[in-house]
């Protein structure tokens, strides 16, 4: 998620996916509130460990495909039968069946560009919008836990140090996005 | 629980559910036309239906030891099973073939030999639309089938005696086996489907129809899998498969029911737009003579599936699996009724229309000769003789599958791919 203002961040890197798994689940089980985990690709039975809940997308992505749906099948009734009307090889002006796969077409490019855009929206990204990356490492082989440390005192700031030593980071650094 | 006990209160099912199928057909028998044909075209529908689902269990192994899948080998038994049944489905053809030899049924207009003299178009398809070949084909091509299915079947169980997690020299032997098959069935089905069914509207050909039947057999299989998985989770077996499993098989159902439906409207929109009066007298009888079924299949095997089986979570609830596999199961068993039955119909009528002895009694039995628009009993709509029927041939298809369940291991236990399959994750 973005936000404007500066955050203060320290985080540890992990070689391994599961040592990333085993770390989340130490910190719930400490009760650590992970700001967020950066890998670089999806891990399986990460997203009910952090408790995320199930992406909203495609449910947007459902509307954008009916938009298209009704924009296209309802742009060519109107041109073939109110604006334009032209007999194609003998079948009526409404042609219902020949709609179908413009219709089919339009369908499925409104809901990719109206996810895509929602997407990109949603995570702040952009043409030209420069990202915002805790370690270049992370898009490659190394797996990242994040804790927001504004406002933390000094023993829970040793507290997270201790967290990732336990779970075998093998770097801890901070850095304020 | 890893070993499958066919209790005797699921074989009473099983067997009651025959005898009604059975005592459903006696009466069409006694009740039907001279030709029997609501009798005999009962038998086609349905022997056709089971038949092409044990077909399409064996095709989607094969295409699955291909891939290098692993998720389903957990329930592999399963489609294993179904394919067992074949054998019963060549038994039930070879009926059919005895009716068409012995002229007992006029299910197919080329069968009867007066008309195909007196027409060029049956004349021009003889070569291939004759008894002999429909004999040959169909022995021959639900015996390689047979064979296949068998073949695959011993190898696993051998897998199951003699193999170990990480031996894959069976898993080859599979693969090998699935390689030759897949082109050989790609082949087969079309060639038994063009004879089986679109030959009962001899004067009609598309392209598109085998593949489009292929689907709504895999479908038919699909929604099968995922009833036949459920109850039997409910009876306790099968722990190990999740509602990991059972998402990724209805995502199948989702995604097979877009793609009959994509079939469905190329055939539909290629022949309504070429406009070529051959080709569209099979849709014009269907939609003005069938309206409700016509209409209603696109209803029940694409918009109440796709509508419902587009959310996520649906696919997991056991409520709503059990109610889209019950529905397109109909849906498509109903899609069969709709490919056979008119043009079954209107051979019937050409035949009696010819002079022939029995025109007579059918004329007093219901009173048709081209009466098209009045509505004709086990054809207009499937009737609860045509119901019962189904229910026979499930209580043998389940039969059958229960008895070829009980002779392994319910889990494959040395298949290299178990694990992944346990650790299935969508």
């Amino acid at each position: 998620m973005s936000s404007s203002s500066a955050k203060e961040v320290l985080f540890g890197l992990y070689d391994d996916e599961t040592q990333l798994l085993d770390a989340v689940k130490a910190a719930n089980s400490q009760h650590l509130e992970i700001d967020n985990v950066y890998t670089p690709f999806p891990v399986h039975g990460l997203d009910p460990l952090l408790g995320l809940e199930e992406s909203r997308l495609h449910i947007a992505g459902f509307f954008y495909g009916l938009t298209g749906t009704s924009l296209a099948f309802g742009f060519m009734t109107w041109v073939f039968t109110r604006d334009w009307p032209i007999i194609f090889g003998g079948k009526p002006y409404f042609s219902a069946p020949s709609f179908i796969p413009i219709t089919f077409e339009l369908t499925v490019l409104f809901a990719c560009i109206g996810m895509v855009v929602t997407f990109y929206t949603i995570c702040g990204m952009g043409p030209g919008v420069k990202a915002k990356t805790l370690d270049d490492r992370i898009t490659d082989d190394k797996f990242c836990i994040a804790f927001a440390t504004a406002g933390l005192s000094n023993d829970d700031l040793g507290k997270l140090t201790n967290f990732f030593t336990e779970t075998g980071a093998s770097e801890t650094n901070t850095k304020t996005l | 629980m890893n070993q499958f006990v066919f209790e005797s209160r699921q074989k009473q099912l099983f067997i009651s559910a025959m005898i009604l199928g059975l005592v459903c057909l006696l009466i069409t028998f006694f009740t039907d036309d001279a030709y029997h044909s609501r009798f005999w075209s009962n038998i086609l529908h349905n022997s056709v239906f089971f038949t092409g689902v044990g077909f399409l269990a064996i095709f989607v192994l094969s295409a699955k030891f291909l891939a290098y899948s692993g998720w389903h080998t957990i329930f592999k038994r399963v489609w294993e099973s179904f394919s067992m049944f074949l054998p019963i489905g060549l038994g039930l053809m070879i009926l059919i073939i005895i009716g068409i030899w012995g002229h007992f049924h006029h299910l197919y207009h080329w069968t009867d030999k007066a008309a195909v003299e007196a027409d060029p178009v049956l004349a021009g398809k003889s070569g291939f639309l004759n008894p002999m070949i429909y004999t040959l084909f169909t022995i021959g091509i639900v015996g390689i089938w047979i064979y296949f299915a068998k073949r695959i079947r011993n190898i696993s169980l051998a897998e199951d005696q003699e193999g170990g997690p990480l031996n894959f020299t069976f898993h080859r032997k599979l693969k090998i086996t699935g390689a030759i098959f897949l082109p050989i069935a790609g082949f087969s089905s079309a060639a038994i489907i063009w004879l089986w069914i679109m030959s009962v509207d001899a004067h009609w050909y598309s392209t598109l129809f085998a593949w489009y039947t292929t689907a709504s057999w895999l479908i038919s299989m699909l929604a099968l899998t995922i009833l036949l998985l459920l109850y039997l989770k409910s009876k306790g077996y099968y722990t190990l498969v999740t509602d990991e499993h059972l998402h990724d098989l209805n995502k199948y159902l989702f995604a097979f029911s877009i793609f009959w439906t994509y079939l469905w409207f190329s055939q539909y929109m290629l022949i309504w737009y070429a406009n070529v009066g051959e080709e569209t007298v099979y849709f014009q009888t269907r939609m003005n003579e069938y309206p409700v079924l016509f209409y209603g299949n696109l209803i029940m095997n694409f918009v109440l599936p796709f509508l419902i089986l587009i959310r996520n979570d649906n696919k997991r609830k056991v409520g709503v699996m059990v109610f889209v596999a019950v529905l397109v199961l109909f849906g498509h068993w109903v899609d069969f009724f709709l490919m056979l039955k008119p043009g079954i119909l209107h051979t019937i009528h050409e035949v009696m229309g010819h002079g022939h002895a029995v025109v007579e009694e059918a004329a007093a039995g219901h009173g048709h000769g081209e009466g098209h628009s009045s509505s004709v009993a086990g054809f207009s709509a499937p009737g609860l003789l045509e119901i019962g029927t189904f229910i026979g041939f499930l209580g043998l298809f389940f039969y059958s599958v229960f008895a070829s369940m009980t002779k392994a291991s319910m889990v494959p236990q040395n298949d290299p791919y178990l694990n992944e399959s346990i650790h299935h994750h969508v």
